[in-house]
């Protein structure tokens, strides 16, 4: 009972996080009229291109020593102290940018936006996670993301989350990845960074609303392990494929599985898979005629979900910049006359008309359109392929990490009694 | 270990506690702040209130400082206590994480294993079952979206004609009788925008707006008033807005009610800008293209004339514009291409800079190209000619006026070798009179009865239109670009040699001179009963114009000026070398 007196008195504190960066340049300058000289405003130089490469050089590290204690030292604590250190590099020392999370957005404006061009230590950040991934499984949330990482270290008391409920909130990234490839490529937004609710921690400073949301997940983090990585990361979506897909995975045994069922409950992410009896999963004809069924129904989940999300165009559209404000000009037209609104000052003075901010405003409804069909299609094949691996039914005779759900933290290595055969390495328990 | 568990649990403890006030102080720290503005305490209000009414006050100057630099004091210390306060919760967070896991650990024995089973096909079941409503949400919420999308937003996008425009596509129309017409894209933004009362056309109402070169008939005289003597463009002292006219032009704004209207070109493209008149808001901009028999390149031209030197001119319906190219177009005032027409490409060594001018149905064009110089009236509804009259004089850069000569409007015209007016309805010459000579920029002036013509190289006159006969003429201060004014029996002339001269109009004597620091392109305009003019280094000299030399302001635009201001309700207009500006009392 002492833990959860503990927890609220942590609960408490993280809520005040709100108050560190309330007072935003509240304070302009002083108006009288005397010697004093305002010095001209000096834009900073721009961050040392070599310092990104550093970044990507600790993170390959960290990737590869996070490979080297699963496969060759099967250390959970090496893996911990490791996370530790990306928490303290990749998060509070580089303040969470850059971050193959948000990375998803860089590469999907450079693909389909106009005008950008694709730093390499990005795509590097993107495109080696995924890479390891295909190999190894997911070392990169194991021990080099710091969003993973600080929800790692907060697990106090991991509750089972029915496998129900698992699956259906695991439906959820990838909607966000669908929205956020859709907003980035239409150049609307980076809406993984804005809605990153664990930066302003890294920062020590960001809106009331950020806060509280990294807060909140922090708490629910206490005893939902890793709630914003199973449930929310649109990167996780994608490494959960190339995991699948690995070549190599964490196992919990270093040789062959007893079925002592000790690591039963080693896992906080729920991603053991446990055996299967063949008598109970056995597939009859109801089952393959459902198989049948969601294989018809895959191409029509496609189609309704993109014609949904493309008969939304407008509405996903209007958060445009340039949309929002033709829209409102368009409904509002007296705001034209209000001095201070910064985007309505700031497009008078930019010299633009009505006319070619309301044609701006239509080609990013155009955009939407489109995108909205590609985004829409996709969620739908990722429901009927979800629905389909229910009426799967596979063999499995001893207890295995799940590659999609398991982030290769090690815990489960700790549990497993057997030795690794040679002997040679691996405690005996 | 026992010893040991319970030191763990003291260190959770006070780590925890630690933390919880640190976070209750930053807690109450932002609420304080965020309730209160520093700069808005009633006693810095009231000091700074009293300084207003005492600027001389050095000893409240200083009370005032000393209370700004104490606010100021308080504000950075907050910021350190918050940034302090932070770092203290997050050491105290990770000593209360550190002694949480650590007691977790001490605490922890493996649990007596039990059956751990695969989702069964039941739980199998469930997980489809809720996985279909995770799809049903999902599907439920893509069709209220969709709904939202088209049912609320639709109304919006449907009110903008934008819409209409572009789902149509660009709309051709064939006007009878016009060979070289075309209309084309058009885009009424602006009419959903605001609605403006239809002003009805007479010679009232065109004196009430400035709807061309130089205002009202082109006299350069405008009825409106309350128009500010002195502005600072760099501290942007009554300017109310300030907007950046894409597309750069030598000509002048022109106001009709709310809308005022300017034109661009380069040499590929030719646009006609409609701005808001209160808010500076380019409300449409009209493309000057697919103009059957309009040349393929533009016509070479100098730098200070270039390819839009022509200013608009407006009536309660159309603006119409003219473009050195022989393009001339006119658009609604919503935006929508009425109709357009090229008028041939004008032999023209500077480039063709002159305005056009609309009066009772009417575009009148006088259109002195090198050996084919002649003045046109267009019917401003269909661009078709109405009439059309050579004239025997060289290639000109002056601009038509209209006025009134023996209760009957003429249009009057000058270039070398003369000055002459038109019958308005027939495109008849009237008079004609033999006293101009060089490259005639400045456009005649008319009043007291007398129209006055001027050109550097030349000479000014004061010509009788009734009898033809040339009543004075005089060689002091000559125009070359800027136009004379006529106001109250005298007639002021702004000189490229940066003086202003006064002249009496009865008889032509030079009152007096007034010297600027740089040129005047600019014409001089009556307005509020005061003469406002713009030397080319955006100086603006507001005189009252007397018998006697009388600046009563002088003020900085802080941008080169070559164009002539426009008035309309208190306010100024003026267009600058990348900018119009609008000039006034804060509303």
């Amino acid at each position: 009972m002492i833990g959860m007196k503990h927890i609220l008195l942590f609960l408490i504190l993280l809520v005040s996080f709100q108050g560190m960066d309330a007072q935003v340049q509240r304070f302009p300058k002083p108006e009288f009229q005397t010697a004093y000289k305002v010095p001209t405003t000096v834009e900073p130089a721009p961050t040392s291109l070599l310092m990104e490469y550093v970044d990507v050089l600790v993170l390959v590290v960290v990737m590869s020593l996070t490979a080297w204690f699963i496969f060759k030292k099967r250390s959970r604590k090496g893996i911990l102290w490791l996370s530790v250190f990306s928490l303290a590099y990749f998060g509070f020392y580089r303040e969470g940018c850059i971050c193959s999370v948000g990375s998803v957005q860089n590469v999907s404006l450079a693909l389909f936006g106009e005008g950008y061009t694709l730093p390499l230590t990005v795509l590097l950040f993107f495109a080696l996670p995924l890479l390891f991934s295909l190999a190894v499984g997911r070392v990169f949330c194991a021990a080099a993301c710091p969003l993973g990482v600080v929800q790692d270290l907060v697990i106090v008391k991991p509750i089972k989350v029915a496998p129900w409920v698992q699956k259906s909130l695991g439906l959820f990234p990838y909607v966000y990845l669908a929205l956020a490839v859709l907003y980035a490529a239409t150049g609307t937004d980076f809406m993984i960074c804005r809605y990153d609710p664990f930066v302003g921690i890294f920062r020590l400073g960001a809106g009331f609303n950020m806060i509280v949301l990294g807060i909140c997940l922090l708490v629910i983090g206490m005893f939902v392990a890793r709630p914003y990585c199973r449930f929310i990361c649109p990167y996780g979506a994608l490494l959960r494929v190339g995991s699948h897909l690995s070549k190599n995975h964490l196992s919990i045994t270093p040789s062959n599985c007893i079925n002592c069922k000790l690591c039963k409950n080693a896992c906080p992410f729920d991603a053991i898979d446990f055996p299967v009896e063949e008598k109970e999963n056995k597939a009859t004809r109801t089952d393959f005629r459902k198989f049948m069924l969601y294989l018809v129904l895959i191409p029509i989940l496609m189609a309704a979900g993109g014609w949904m999300m493309s008969a939304s165009h407008r509405l996903l559209a209007s958060v445009h910049q340039d949309v929002a404000l033709s829209e409102i000009i368009s409904k509002h037209p007296e705001v034209l006359l209000q001095k201070g609104n910064v985007d309505v000052d700031t497009f008078l003075a930019s010299g633009m008309s009505l006319e070619t901010l309301n044609k701006k405003a239509e080609v990013v409804r155009e955009k939407f359109r489109v995108g909205g069909w590609y985004a829409g299609a996709f969620i739908g094949l990722v429901l009927g392929l979800m629905l389909l691996n229910e009426v799967v039914f596979r063999k499995r005779e001893i207890h295995t990490a799940n590659r999609s759900n398991c982030i290769s933290c090690g815990r489960c290595m700790d549990f497993c009694p057997v030795e690794p055969t040679g002997g040679k390495k691996g405690k005996k328990k | 270990m026992e010893d040991k568990i319970r030191k763990v649990k003291q260190v959770a403890w006070i780590s925890g506690v630690f933390t919880a006030l640190v976070a209750l102080l930053l807690l109450l720290n932002y609420l304080q702040l965020s309730g209160s503005e520093p700069l808005e305490s009633k006693a810095l209000t009231t000091l700074v209130e009293r300084l207003v009414s005492e600027p001389d006050n050095q000893q409240l100057t200083g009370e005032v400082r000393q209370l700004d630099l104490l606010a100021r004091k308080a504000y950075f210390n907050s910021i350190w206590q918050v940034r302090t306060g932070a770092l203290l919760m997050l050491l105290g967070a990770i000593a209360f994480i550190v002694s949480m896991r650590w007691l977790l650990k001490m605490q922890f024995s493996i649990e007596r294993p039990d059956e751990a089973k695969a989702p069964d096909k039941t739980t199998r079941t469930k997980t489809e079952r809720w996985l279909w409503g995770a799809g049903g949400l999902l599907l439920l919420f893509g069709a209220v979206a969709a709904l939202l999308s088209e049912s609320k937003l639709s109304p919006i996008y449907a009110k903008s004609p934008l819409a209409k425009g572009l789902n149509e596509g660009v709309e051709q129309i064939e006007i009878q009788g016009t060979d070289s017409l075309a209309a084309g894209d058009s885009t009424a933004l602006a009419d959903s925008l605001r609605a403006e009362p239809e002003i009805p056309l007479n010679e009232t109402t065109v004196k009430q707006q400035y709807n061309g070169f130089r205002g009202p008939f082109g006299q350069g005289v405008s009825t409106h008033t309350n128009i500010p003597v002195s502005f600072n463009g760099p501290s942007k002292k009554m300017v109310l807005w300030k907007t950046k006219i894409p597309v750069l032009g030598k000509n002048s704004p022109v106001v009709w009610g709310n809308r005022i209207y300017l034109t661009g070109a380069t040499a590929s493209k030719r646009m006609v800008y409609c701005i808001d008149r209160l808010t500076g808001a380019i409300l449409w901009e009209g493309k000057v293209d697919k103009i059957a028999g309009s040349p393929a390149s533009s016509p070479e031209t100098t730098d200070d004339t270039g390819l839009a030197a022509p200013t608009a001119t407006v009536d309660g319906k159309r603006v119409f514009a003219l473009f050195a190219n022989g393009d001339i177009i006119a658009f609604s005032h919503g935006g929508q291409r009425v109709w357009a027409r090229n008028l041939g490409l004008p032999d023209n060594h500077y480039g063709h800079s002159s305005s056009l001018l609309t009066w009772n149905g009417k575009v009148f064009v006088q259109y002195d190209s090198q050996g084919h110089c002649k003045v046109m009236a267009l019917n401003a509804e269909t661009g078709k000619t109405m009439w059309n009259t050579p004239r025997s004089n060289e290639a000109s850069w002056s601009s038509p006026i209209i006025a009134t000569v023996k209760g009957k409007m003429q249009l009057i015209l000058q270039a070398t070798p003369n000055v002459a007016g038109y019958d308005l309805n027939s495109g008849k010459q009237l008079w004609t009179v033999n006293c101009m000579s060089g490259e005639v920029g400045p456009s005649p002036a008319f009043g007291g009865g007398l129209v006055y013509a001027g050109n550097e190289y030349a000479k000014l006159v004061g010509i009788n239109p009734t009898s033809g006969a040339i009543v004075w003429e005089s060689t002091d201060r000559l125009p070359e670009v800027s136009s004379p004014v006529y106001y109250k029996g005298l007639l002021f002339v702004a000189t490229t040699y940066s003086v202003l001269a006064c002249y009496d109009a009865t008889n032509g004597k030079l009152l007096w001179e007034y010297e600027a620091k740089a040129p005047f392109y600019s014409s001089p305009v009556i307005a509020d009963g005061k003469l406002y003019i713009f030397d080319t280094n955006g100086k603006a000299y507001v005189f009252n114009p007397g018998k006697t030399v009388h600046l009563i302001g002088t003020s900085v635009l802080g941008e080169k000026v070559y164009a002539t201001p426009a008035f309309s309700e208190g306010c100024l207009y003026v267009r600058s070398s990348g900018n119009l500006f609008a000039i006034g009392k804060p509303l």
